[in-house]
Protein backbone atom coordinates (compact mmCIF):
# COMPACT_ATOMS: atom_id res chain seq x y z
CA UNK A 1 0.00 0.00 0.00
CA UNK A 2 2.83 2.36 0.87
CA UNK A 3 4.49 1.76 -2.48
CA UNK A 4 1.20 2.35 -4.26
CA UNK A 5 0.29 5.52 -2.35
CA UNK A 6 -2.79 4.00 -0.74
CA UNK A 7 -3.51 5.64 2.61
CA UNK A 8 -6.23 3.38 3.89
CA UNK A 9 -7.70 0.04 2.86
CA UNK A 10 -11.25 -0.97 3.75
CA UNK A 11 -11.39 -4.73 3.26
CA UNK A 12 -13.05 -7.95 4.21
CA UNK A 13 -10.81 -10.93 4.92
CA UNK A 14 -11.19 -13.91 2.58
CA UNK A 15 -11.42 -16.21 5.55
CA UNK A 16 -14.32 -14.18 6.92
CA UNK A 17 -16.13 -14.59 3.60
CA UNK A 18 -15.17 -18.13 2.64
CA UNK A 19 -14.30 -19.99 5.86
CA UNK A 20 -17.11 -19.66 8.40
CA UNK A 21 -15.03 -21.63 10.90
CA UNK A 22 -12.52 -18.77 10.98
CA UNK A 23 -14.99 -15.99 10.32
CA UNK A 24 -14.57 -12.37 11.32
CA UNK A 25 -11.78 -13.10 13.77
CA UNK A 26 -9.48 -12.83 10.72
CA UNK A 27 -10.71 -9.27 10.14
CA UNK A 28 -10.19 -8.27 13.74
CA UNK A 29 -6.63 -9.62 13.88
CA UNK A 30 -5.61 -8.01 10.58
CA UNK A 31 -6.92 -4.55 11.49
CA UNK A 32 -5.31 -4.64 14.91
CA UNK A 33 -1.94 -5.38 13.33
CA UNK A 34 -2.12 -2.22 11.19
CA UNK A 35 -4.70 0.06 12.83
CA UNK A 36 -3.56 3.21 11.01
CA UNK A 37 -4.14 1.75 7.56
CA UNK A 38 -6.82 -0.93 7.76
CA UNK A 39 -10.53 -1.09 8.55
CA UNK A 40 -12.81 -4.06 7.95
CA UNK A 41 -16.29 -4.84 6.78
CA UNK A 42 -17.86 -7.42 9.05
CA UNK A 43 -18.69 -10.39 6.80
CA UNK A 44 -22.26 -11.62 6.90
CA UNK A 45 -22.73 -15.18 5.71
CA UNK A 46 -26.49 -15.83 5.92
CA UNK A 47 -26.00 -19.58 5.68
CA UNK A 48 -24.93 -19.51 9.34
CA UNK A 49 -27.50 -17.43 11.25
CA UNK A 50 -25.99 -18.42 14.57
CA UNK A 51 -22.65 -16.88 13.55
CA UNK A 52 -24.39 -13.77 12.20
CA UNK A 53 -26.22 -13.45 15.51
CA UNK A 54 -22.97 -13.69 17.44
CA UNK A 55 -21.22 -11.18 15.14
CA UNK A 56 -24.12 -8.75 15.50
CA UNK A 57 -24.00 -9.07 19.26
CA UNK A 58 -20.30 -8.22 19.37
CA UNK A 59 -20.13 -5.74 16.46
CA UNK A 60 -20.26 -2.67 18.72
CA UNK A 61 -17.28 -3.95 20.71
CA UNK A 62 -15.02 -3.35 17.72
CA UNK A 63 -15.37 0.32 16.79
CA UNK A 64 -11.65 0.31 15.99
CA UNK A 65 -12.13 -2.53 13.46
CA UNK A 66 -15.47 -2.35 11.65
CA UNK A 67 -16.82 0.29 9.33
CA UNK A 68 -19.86 -1.71 8.24
CA UNK A 69 -20.86 -5.01 6.65
CA UNK A 70 -20.02 -7.02 3.58
CA UNK A 71 -22.58 -9.24 1.82
CA UNK A 72 -21.32 -11.67 -0.80
CA UNK A 73 -24.71 -12.87 -1.96
CA UNK A 74 -23.68 -14.49 -5.26
CA UNK A 75 -21.10 -16.69 -3.55
CA UNK A 76 -23.20 -17.42 -0.47
CA UNK A 77 -26.13 -18.18 -2.80
CA UNK A 78 -28.62 -16.19 -0.81
CA UNK A 79 -30.46 -13.14 -2.21
CA UNK A 80 -29.87 -9.78 -0.57
CA UNK A 81 -33.40 -9.49 0.74
CA UNK A 82 -33.44 -12.92 2.37
CA UNK A 83 -34.55 -12.61 6.00
CA UNK A 84 -31.27 -14.03 7.26
CA UNK A 85 -29.50 -10.77 6.38
CA UNK A 86 -32.15 -8.76 8.22
CA UNK A 87 -30.34 -8.25 11.54
CA UNK A 88 -27.35 -6.76 9.72
CA UNK A 89 -29.48 -4.66 7.36
CA UNK A 90 -31.47 -3.25 10.26
CA UNK A 91 -28.37 -2.49 12.27
CA UNK A 92 -26.72 -0.72 9.33
CA UNK A 93 -29.94 1.15 8.63
CA UNK A 94 -30.26 2.42 12.19
CA UNK A 95 -26.59 3.29 12.64
CA UNK A 96 -26.17 4.64 9.08
CA UNK A 97 -23.33 2.23 8.40
CA UNK A 98 -21.73 1.20 5.14
CA UNK A 99 -22.85 -2.05 3.52
CA UNK A 100 -20.53 -3.25 0.76
CA UNK A 101 -22.39 -5.53 -1.60
CA UNK A 102 -20.91 -7.77 -4.24
CA UNK A 103 -23.20 -6.89 -7.16
CA UNK A 104 -23.38 -8.41 -10.63
CA UNK A 105 -25.59 -7.77 -13.64
CA UNK A 106 -28.18 -10.48 -14.19
CA UNK A 107 -27.74 -12.03 -10.77
CA UNK A 108 -30.80 -13.24 -8.90
CA UNK A 109 -28.85 -12.87 -5.68
CA UNK A 110 -27.35 -9.40 -5.95
CA UNK A 111 -28.50 -7.94 -9.26
CA UNK A 112 -30.37 -4.63 -9.71
CA UNK A 113 -33.76 -5.98 -8.64
CA UNK A 114 -32.52 -7.11 -5.24
CA UNK A 115 -30.51 -3.93 -4.76
CA UNK A 116 -33.52 -1.76 -5.49
CA UNK A 117 -35.59 -3.52 -2.81
CA UNK A 118 -32.76 -3.21 -0.28
CA UNK A 119 -32.13 0.48 -0.98
CA UNK A 120 -35.84 1.24 -0.60
CA UNK A 121 -36.24 -0.75 2.60
CA UNK A 122 -33.01 0.35 4.28
CA UNK A 123 -32.64 3.95 3.25
CA UNK A 124 -30.44 4.75 6.25
CA UNK A 125 -27.70 2.32 5.23
CA UNK A 126 -24.94 3.61 2.97
CA UNK A 127 -24.95 1.00 0.23
CA UNK A 128 -21.80 0.54 -1.80
CA UNK A 129 -22.28 -1.46 -4.99
CA UNK A 130 -19.09 -3.48 -5.38
CA UNK A 131 -18.49 -3.98 -9.15
CA UNK A 132 -21.39 -1.57 -9.87
CA UNK A 133 -23.78 -4.29 -11.12
CA UNK A 134 -21.06 -5.50 -13.49
CA UNK A 135 -22.37 -5.53 -17.05
CA UNK A 136 -25.67 -3.81 -16.23
CA UNK A 137 -23.95 -0.46 -16.08
CA UNK A 138 -26.99 1.65 -16.93
CA UNK A 139 -28.99 -0.07 -14.20
CA UNK A 140 -26.28 0.86 -11.70
CA UNK A 141 -26.49 4.49 -12.82
CA UNK A 142 -30.27 4.42 -12.57
CA UNK A 143 -30.14 2.94 -9.06
CA UNK A 144 -27.68 5.59 -7.90
CA UNK A 145 -29.85 8.32 -9.38
CA UNK A 146 -32.98 6.99 -7.70
CA UNK A 147 -31.51 6.23 -4.28
CA UNK A 148 -29.23 8.78 -2.62
CA UNK A 149 -27.87 6.07 -0.31
CA UNK A 150 -26.36 4.11 -3.23
CA UNK A 151 -22.74 4.57 -4.28
CA UNK A 152 -20.87 2.91 -7.14
CA UNK A 153 -17.55 1.13 -6.64
CA UNK A 154 -15.03 0.56 -9.43
CA UNK A 155 -13.55 -2.89 -8.89
CA UNK A 156 -13.66 -4.93 -12.13
CA UNK A 157 -15.12 -1.88 -13.83
CA UNK A 158 -11.82 -0.41 -14.98
CA UNK A 159 -10.67 -3.34 -17.11
CA UNK A 160 -12.83 -1.95 -19.87
CA UNK A 161 -12.53 1.53 -21.35
CA UNK A 162 -15.60 3.73 -21.33
CA UNK A 163 -17.63 2.67 -18.28
CA UNK A 164 -16.30 5.20 -15.78
CA UNK A 165 -16.65 7.91 -18.42
CA UNK A 166 -20.33 6.95 -18.73
CA UNK A 167 -20.85 6.91 -14.96
CA UNK A 168 -19.40 10.40 -14.58
CA UNK A 169 -21.31 11.76 -17.56
CA UNK A 170 -24.69 10.46 -16.33
CA UNK A 171 -24.23 10.64 -12.58
CA UNK A 172 -21.43 13.08 -11.82
CA UNK A 173 -18.41 12.16 -9.73
CA UNK A 174 -19.78 12.46 -6.18
CA UNK A 175 -21.12 8.94 -5.81
CA UNK A 176 -18.26 6.93 -7.32
CA UNK A 177 -15.70 5.31 -5.06
CA UNK A 178 -12.23 3.95 -5.86
CA UNK A 179 -11.86 0.22 -5.22
CA UNK A 180 -9.66 -2.53 -6.62
CA UNK A 181 -10.30 -5.95 -5.04
CA UNK A 182 -6.66 -5.88 -3.96
CA UNK A 183 -4.84 -8.28 -3.55
CA UNK A 184 -6.46 -9.77 -6.63
CA UNK A 185 -5.87 -6.66 -8.69
CA UNK A 186 -3.16 -4.07 -8.95
CA UNK A 187 -3.56 -0.55 -7.54
CA UNK A 188 -1.41 1.02 -10.23
CA UNK A 189 -3.39 -0.55 -13.04
CA UNK A 190 -6.56 1.01 -11.62
CA UNK A 191 -4.91 4.34 -10.91
CA UNK A 192 -3.62 4.51 -14.50
CA UNK A 193 -7.01 3.53 -15.90
CA UNK A 194 -8.85 6.18 -13.89
CA UNK A 195 -6.35 8.90 -14.82
CA UNK A 196 -6.72 7.85 -18.48
CA UNK A 197 -10.52 8.19 -18.36
CA UNK A 198 -10.29 11.94 -19.01
CA UNK A 199 -11.92 13.16 -15.78
CA UNK A 200 -11.23 16.69 -14.55
CA UNK A 201 -9.03 17.12 -11.44
CA UNK A 202 -12.01 17.71 -9.15
CA UNK A 203 -13.66 14.52 -10.30
CA UNK A 204 -10.41 12.60 -9.86
CA UNK A 205 -10.14 13.81 -6.26
CA UNK A 206 -13.77 12.77 -5.66
CA UNK A 207 -13.21 9.29 -7.00
CA UNK A 208 -9.77 8.61 -5.57
CA UNK A 209 -10.41 9.77 -1.99
CA UNK A 210 -13.01 12.44 -1.20
CA UNK A 211 -16.09 10.27 -1.65
CA UNK A 212 -14.62 7.49 0.47
CA UNK A 213 -13.59 10.01 3.13
CA UNK A 214 -17.16 11.27 3.27
CA UNK A 215 -18.55 7.77 3.60
CA UNK A 216 -16.11 6.90 6.34
CA UNK A 217 -16.71 10.28 8.01
CA UNK A 218 -15.44 9.84 11.51
CA UNK A 219 -12.13 8.33 10.40
CA UNK A 220 -11.07 11.41 8.44
CA UNK B 1 12.15 6.78 -15.42
CA UNK B 2 10.92 6.96 -18.99
CA UNK B 3 10.56 3.89 -21.15
CA UNK B 4 10.16 3.27 -24.85
CA UNK B 5 6.88 1.41 -25.10
CA UNK B 6 6.18 -1.01 -27.94
CA UNK B 7 2.60 -2.24 -27.67
CA UNK B 8 2.08 -5.81 -28.93
CA UNK B 9 -1.66 -5.81 -28.36
CA UNK B 10 -3.70 -2.99 -29.90
CA UNK B 11 -6.53 -3.15 -32.38
CA UNK B 12 -8.23 -0.85 -34.76
CA UNK B 13 -11.68 -0.69 -36.35
CA UNK B 14 -15.30 -0.57 -35.32
CA UNK B 15 -16.63 -3.75 -33.65
CA UNK B 16 -19.85 -5.31 -34.96
CA UNK B 17 -21.56 -5.05 -31.59
CA UNK B 18 -22.23 -2.10 -29.36
CA UNK B 19 -18.84 -0.93 -28.09
CA UNK B 20 -18.71 0.70 -24.69
CA UNK B 21 -15.31 2.15 -25.56
CA UNK B 22 -14.63 4.65 -28.32
CA UNK B 23 -13.41 2.60 -31.27
CA UNK B 24 -10.32 3.76 -33.15
CA UNK B 25 -11.22 4.08 -36.81
CA UNK B 26 -7.92 5.11 -38.42
CA UNK B 27 -4.19 4.73 -37.96
CA UNK B 28 -3.91 8.52 -37.53
CA UNK B 29 -6.31 8.33 -34.60
CA UNK B 30 -4.38 5.45 -33.08
CA UNK B 31 -1.07 7.29 -33.45
CA UNK B 32 -2.61 10.34 -31.78
CA UNK B 33 -3.68 8.25 -28.79
CA UNK B 34 -0.24 6.61 -28.67
CA UNK B 35 1.45 10.01 -28.68
CA UNK B 36 -0.74 11.22 -25.82
CA UNK B 37 0.14 8.15 -23.77
CA UNK B 38 3.83 8.01 -24.73
CA UNK B 39 3.76 4.79 -26.73
CA UNK B 40 6.24 4.76 -29.59
CA UNK B 41 5.30 1.69 -31.63
CA UNK B 42 2.50 -0.84 -31.83
CA UNK B 43 1.58 -4.14 -33.42
CA UNK B 44 -2.05 -3.96 -34.34
CA UNK B 45 -4.80 -6.09 -35.73
CA UNK B 46 -8.18 -5.10 -37.13
CA UNK B 47 -11.38 -6.10 -35.33
CA UNK B 48 -12.90 -7.16 -38.67
CA UNK B 49 -10.31 -9.95 -38.81
CA UNK B 50 -12.32 -11.47 -35.96
CA UNK B 51 -15.86 -10.09 -36.31
CA UNK B 52 -16.27 -10.31 -40.07
CA UNK B 53 -13.71 -12.02 -42.27
CA UNK B 54 -10.08 -12.95 -41.79
CA UNK B 55 -9.42 -12.30 -45.47
CA UNK B 56 -11.06 -8.88 -45.65
CA UNK B 57 -9.83 -7.93 -42.21
CA UNK B 58 -6.23 -8.75 -43.18
CA UNK B 59 -6.62 -6.63 -46.29
CA UNK B 60 -8.02 -3.62 -44.40
CA UNK B 61 -5.26 -3.96 -41.83
CA UNK B 62 -2.58 -3.80 -44.53
CA UNK B 63 -3.83 -0.38 -45.56
CA UNK B 64 -3.68 0.89 -42.00
CA UNK B 65 -0.22 -0.44 -41.23
CA UNK B 66 1.49 0.75 -44.38
CA UNK B 67 0.71 4.38 -43.58
CA UNK B 68 3.45 4.71 -40.96
CA UNK B 69 6.61 2.95 -39.85
CA UNK B 70 5.50 3.09 -36.21
CA UNK B 71 2.87 0.45 -36.80
CA UNK B 72 3.25 -3.24 -37.59
CA UNK B 73 0.52 -5.68 -38.48
CA UNK B 74 -0.75 -9.02 -37.38
CA UNK B 75 -2.63 -11.29 -39.82
CA UNK B 76 -5.36 -13.69 -38.81
CA UNK B 77 -5.00 -17.36 -39.79
CA UNK B 78 -7.53 -19.82 -41.14
CA UNK B 79 -6.80 -23.49 -42.01
CA UNK B 80 -4.49 -23.90 -45.04
CA UNK B 81 -6.82 -26.45 -46.64
CA UNK B 82 -9.44 -23.82 -47.53
CA UNK B 83 -6.92 -21.55 -49.24
CA UNK B 84 -8.62 -18.42 -47.89
CA UNK B 85 -5.67 -16.85 -46.09
CA UNK B 86 -2.69 -19.15 -46.58
CA UNK B 87 -1.59 -18.83 -50.18
CA UNK B 88 1.70 -19.59 -51.97
CA UNK B 89 3.17 -16.15 -51.40
CA UNK B 90 1.99 -15.89 -47.78
CA UNK B 91 5.36 -15.17 -46.16
CA UNK B 92 6.49 -12.80 -48.90
CA UNK B 93 3.17 -11.00 -48.45
CA UNK B 94 3.81 -10.70 -44.74
CA UNK B 95 7.14 -9.00 -45.32
CA UNK B 96 5.73 -6.71 -48.01
CA UNK B 97 2.94 -5.56 -45.68
CA UNK B 98 5.00 -5.14 -42.48
CA UNK B 99 3.21 -8.08 -40.85
CA UNK B 100 5.33 -9.34 -37.99
CA UNK B 101 2.93 -11.67 -36.21
CA UNK B 102 -0.06 -13.93 -36.68
CA UNK B 103 -3.24 -14.41 -34.71
CA UNK B 104 -5.79 -17.19 -34.63
CA UNK B 105 -9.27 -17.39 -33.14
CA UNK B 106 -9.98 -21.11 -33.61
CA UNK B 107 -13.01 -21.45 -31.34
CA UNK B 108 -14.74 -18.43 -32.83
CA UNK B 109 -13.76 -19.14 -36.45
CA UNK B 110 -14.58 -22.85 -36.06
CA UNK B 111 -11.42 -24.83 -36.66
CA UNK B 112 -8.81 -26.72 -34.66
CA UNK B 113 -5.43 -25.12 -34.15
CA UNK B 114 -3.63 -28.45 -34.30
CA UNK B 115 -1.03 -30.43 -36.20
CA UNK B 116 -3.75 -32.23 -38.18
CA UNK B 117 -4.88 -28.92 -39.62
CA UNK B 118 -1.70 -26.79 -39.72
CA UNK B 119 1.08 -29.37 -39.97
CA UNK B 120 3.50 -28.05 -42.62
CA UNK B 121 2.42 -24.46 -42.35
CA UNK B 122 3.03 -24.08 -38.65
CA UNK B 123 6.33 -25.98 -39.02
CA UNK B 124 7.36 -23.16 -41.34
CA UNK B 125 6.09 -20.54 -38.89
CA UNK B 126 8.24 -22.17 -36.21
CA UNK B 127 11.29 -22.30 -38.49
CA UNK B 128 10.83 -18.68 -39.53
CA UNK B 129 10.38 -17.69 -35.88
CA UNK B 130 7.19 -15.77 -36.56
CA UNK B 131 5.22 -15.14 -33.36
CA UNK B 132 1.66 -16.38 -33.05
CA UNK B 133 -0.53 -14.28 -30.74
CA UNK B 134 -3.36 -16.01 -28.92
CA UNK B 135 -5.86 -14.10 -26.81
CA UNK B 136 -7.42 -15.94 -23.92
CA UNK B 137 -10.21 -13.37 -24.04
CA UNK B 138 -11.04 -14.06 -27.68
CA UNK B 139 -11.36 -17.29 -29.58
CA UNK B 140 -9.23 -19.83 -27.72
CA UNK B 141 -9.27 -21.61 -24.37
CA UNK B 142 -6.35 -22.68 -22.20
CA UNK B 143 -6.82 -26.29 -23.27
CA UNK B 144 -6.58 -25.13 -26.90
CA UNK B 145 -3.27 -23.43 -26.12
CA UNK B 146 -1.96 -26.51 -24.31
CA UNK B 147 -2.91 -28.79 -27.23
CA UNK B 148 -1.28 -26.48 -29.77
CA UNK B 149 2.00 -26.27 -27.87
CA UNK B 150 2.08 -30.02 -27.41
CA UNK B 151 1.94 -30.28 -31.21
CA UNK B 152 4.41 -27.42 -31.86
CA UNK B 153 6.65 -27.09 -28.78
CA UNK B 154 9.09 -24.68 -30.43
CA UNK B 155 6.46 -22.23 -31.62
CA UNK B 156 7.03 -18.59 -30.69
CA UNK B 157 3.74 -17.93 -28.98
CA UNK B 158 2.63 -14.75 -27.19
CA UNK B 159 -0.33 -15.29 -24.88
CA UNK B 160 -2.47 -12.19 -24.57
CA UNK B 161 -5.11 -11.07 -22.06
CA UNK B 162 -4.26 -13.69 -19.50
CA UNK B 163 -5.18 -12.03 -16.19
CA UNK B 164 -4.95 -13.97 -12.95
CA UNK B 165 -3.81 -17.24 -14.47
CA UNK B 166 -0.43 -18.34 -13.11
CA UNK B 167 -1.71 -21.87 -12.66
CA UNK B 168 -2.40 -22.02 -16.39
CA UNK B 169 0.42 -19.87 -17.75
CA UNK B 170 3.43 -20.81 -15.61
CA UNK B 171 3.55 -24.50 -16.63
CA UNK B 172 3.71 -23.29 -20.24
CA UNK B 173 6.59 -20.92 -19.43
CA UNK B 174 8.34 -23.80 -17.71
CA UNK B 175 7.93 -26.28 -20.58
CA UNK B 176 8.15 -24.14 -23.72
CA UNK B 177 11.07 -21.70 -24.05
CA UNK B 178 9.43 -19.64 -26.80
CA UNK B 179 6.24 -18.86 -24.94
CA UNK B 180 5.81 -15.23 -23.82
CA UNK B 181 3.11 -13.47 -21.81
CA UNK B 182 1.62 -10.15 -22.86
CA UNK B 183 1.32 -7.77 -19.92
CA UNK B 184 -1.98 -5.86 -20.22
CA UNK B 185 -4.05 -8.07 -17.95
CA UNK B 186 -1.02 -9.54 -16.26
CA UNK B 187 -0.38 -6.09 -14.81
CA UNK B 188 -4.08 -5.93 -13.84
CA UNK B 189 -3.35 -8.71 -11.37
CA UNK B 190 -1.58 -7.57 -8.20
CA UNK B 191 2.04 -8.84 -8.33
CA UNK B 192 1.31 -10.36 -11.74
CA UNK B 193 4.41 -8.92 -13.37
CA UNK B 194 6.65 -9.14 -10.31
CA UNK B 195 5.94 -12.78 -9.51
CA UNK B 196 6.44 -13.88 -13.12
CA UNK B 197 9.72 -11.99 -13.43
CA UNK B 198 10.98 -13.48 -10.16
CA UNK B 199 10.15 -17.00 -11.35
CA UNK B 200 11.03 -16.86 -15.07
CA UNK B 201 12.96 -13.64 -15.69
CA UNK B 202 11.88 -10.52 -17.58
CA UNK B 203 12.69 -12.05 -20.98
CA UNK B 204 9.36 -13.87 -21.03
CA UNK B 205 7.13 -10.79 -20.87
CA UNK B 206 6.06 -8.45 -23.66
CA UNK B 207 4.31 -5.12 -23.09
CA UNK B 208 0.73 -4.82 -24.36
CA UNK B 209 -2.29 -2.65 -23.62
CA UNK B 210 -5.45 -4.11 -25.18
CA UNK B 211 -6.21 -0.58 -26.41
CA UNK B 212 -8.83 0.68 -27.27
CA UNK B 213 -10.84 -1.79 -25.24
CA UNK B 214 -8.65 -1.06 -22.24
CA UNK B 215 -6.67 1.96 -21.08
CA UNK B 216 -3.11 2.72 -22.24
CA UNK B 217 -2.19 4.25 -18.89
CA UNK B 218 -3.39 1.25 -16.91
CA UNK B 219 -0.82 -0.97 -18.62
CA UNK B 220 1.86 1.74 -18.54
CA UNK B 221 1.39 2.41 -14.82
CA UNK B 222 1.30 -1.31 -14.14
CA UNK B 223 4.76 -1.72 -15.65
CA UNK B 224 6.32 1.61 -14.62
CA UNK B 225 5.50 1.01 -10.96
CA UNK B 226 6.16 -2.71 -10.89
CA UNK B 227 8.61 -3.72 -8.19
CA UNK B 228 11.30 -4.94 -10.61
CA UNK B 229 14.57 -3.43 -11.86
CA UNK B 230 14.68 -0.70 -14.49
CA UNK B 231 16.65 -3.04 -16.73
CA UNK B 232 13.81 -5.56 -16.54
CA UNK B 233 11.25 -2.84 -17.25
CA UNK B 234 13.13 -1.87 -20.41
CA UNK B 235 13.20 -5.46 -21.58
CA UNK B 236 9.45 -5.79 -21.10
CA UNK B 237 8.55 -2.36 -22.50
CA UNK B 238 10.21 -2.92 -25.88
CA UNK B 239 13.45 -4.90 -26.00
CA UNK B 240 11.92 -8.36 -25.87
CA UNK B 241 9.58 -7.58 -28.72
CA UNK B 242 12.38 -5.93 -30.73
CA UNK B 243 14.37 -9.14 -30.29
CA UNK B 244 11.48 -11.33 -31.39
CA UNK B 245 10.97 -9.22 -34.50
CA UNK B 246 14.65 -9.13 -35.39
CA UNK B 247 14.69 -12.94 -35.26
CA UNK B 248 11.96 -13.33 -37.90
CA UNK B 249 13.16 -14.94 -41.14
CA UNK B 250 10.84 -14.07 -44.00
CA UNK B 251 13.16 -15.82 -46.50
CA UNK B 252 13.81 -19.49 -46.07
Amino acid sequence: MKRNGVKMLAFCHHAALFAPDIGNQANIEAVRLFPKHLRAYCAVNPNYPEIVKKDMRTFASYPDVYIGFKFLADYHECPLMDGRYKPAWEYADTKKLLVLLHTWGGSHYDGPEQIEKAAREYSGAKILLGHSCHGEWDKAIELAKTFPNIHLELCAVMDERGILERFVEKLGSKRIVFGTDFPWFNHHYYIGAIINAGLCDEALHDVFHRNAEKLLGVLF
Amino acid sequence: MSLNFFDINAFIGRPKGKARFNPIASSAELLGAMDTSGIQKAVLWHISQYDYSAVEGNRILNEMVLKTDRLFGCWTLLPPQTGEVITDDFFAGMERNRIIALRAFPDFHRFFLSRTVFNGFLEEVVARRIPLLLSLARGISWSGVYNLLQDFPDLTCILCEIGLANRFSWPLLEHYPNVYLETSLLSYAAEGIESTVRRFGARRLVFGTGFPERYHLAAIMGLLHADISNVDKEKIACQNLDNIISGIKYDK
